[in-house]
């Protein structure tokens, strides 16, 4: 089994293969994170896709000193950025229950899953910062490059989106006790 | 790890979204399709045609020629010029109650006789009423 450096070496070197095995460890994370920026699961997929293929045509411009995921992630978020063009309803505005991918994709629970709340409650960019922090275990410092952000933006919107989240997950939790 | 933090995680991880086989198949026949870009040419600016810069020159060059050609052949509007008789029809009449004056000598002498006159009829106005 090959390790990731090797695996990226490979894929510089045109190996469509090695890129494949080398993506197949983030491609379903990136799917879901992708899942909260688009409009259907088709345009997710897609938009996966896309990122995929600009990932492998620009490989040899990948620099080590970064994780690879926060390269792919910066790839993904300018992707999805795209489909969003400016002077375009937000998304989240056309969205209804039953064509949401986000909500089609939440398991049934007791609790308002975290992540619809979040994009409620967060522009963007704060979205993605949160994800990339606490789903991917991003540093600041590798945020901050795949959001094209300060490292003082960075640290400023991740605690702003922490104190909003924080909020929200005492309200649902007081909310679940007084039905409980 | 905080409350946060793993609730995040948790919730993440409830959203049931895999990569199907069918988008599997799709993504690995776009790859076989694509070769990486080379340093150089992921790096490089877009390149222009060659006669790019003459053309742009030339358009622009143009544009400023038919601006200024433009500017000039147009005539300037005739600005309407008010007559004098013009002006008193509009002006209302004043009949001003004045006599000409009668300059027969130098000012300076003319201001002495008129003040002369002034001092005579202010003391021909005392006698008058007693003072």
């Amino acid at each position: 089994m090959r390790t990731e450096t090797q695996l990226i070496a490979a894929a510089q070197d045109g190996s469509a293969d090695a890129f494949a095995e080398l993506v197949q460890f983030y491609r379903d994370k990136l799917l879901r994170f992708l899942l909260t920026r688009c409009a259907s699961y088709a345009d997710a997929e897609d938009a996966l896709q896309d990122t995929m293929i600009n990932a492998y045509r620009y490989i040899r411009s990948y620099d080590p000193r970064w994780r690879f995921s926060t390269w792919l992630y910066r790839i993904a978020i300018r992707n999805a950025g795209k489909l969003q063009r400016p002077g375009v309803v937000e998304l989240g505005d056309l969205r209804d229950e039953e064509s949401d991918p986000l909500l089609q994709c939440i398991k049934a629970s007791e609790t308002e899953n975290l992540w619809l709340s979040a994009r409620r409650l967060l522009n963007d960019e704060v979205y993605a910062a949160m994800w990339l922090r606490y789903v991917e275990d991003l540093s600041v410092n590798d945020i901050s490059v795949a959001l094209d952000r300060s490292v003082s933006w960075t640290k400023i919107n991740l605690m702003r989106g922490r104190q909003v989240l924080d909020a929200a997950m005492n309200e649902t939790e007081k909310t679940s006790e007084a039905y409980g | 790890m905080d409350k946060l933090a793993n609730r995040l995680r948790h919730d993440a991880e409830n959203i049931d979204a895999k990569v199907s086989d069918e988008l599997d198949r799709r993504v690995r026949a776009s790859l076989n399709g694509v070769t990486p870009l080379t340093d150089q040419q992921a790096t490089a600016p877009p390149v222009r045609p060659a006669g790019f810069w003459w053309a742009s020159s030339l358009t622009g060059i143009a544009a400023a020629v038919a601006v200024i050609a433009i500017v000039n052949s147009e005539q300037e509007a005739p600005v309407p010029q008010a007559t004098p008789a013009d002006i008193f029809a509009v002006m209302p009449r004043i009949d001003l109650k004045t006599e000409t004056a009668m300059m027969t000598s130098p000012l300076q002498q003319e201001l002495d006789a008129l003040q002369s006159d002034i001092r005579k009829a202010e003391r021909r106005v005392r006698e008058e009423i007693g003072l």
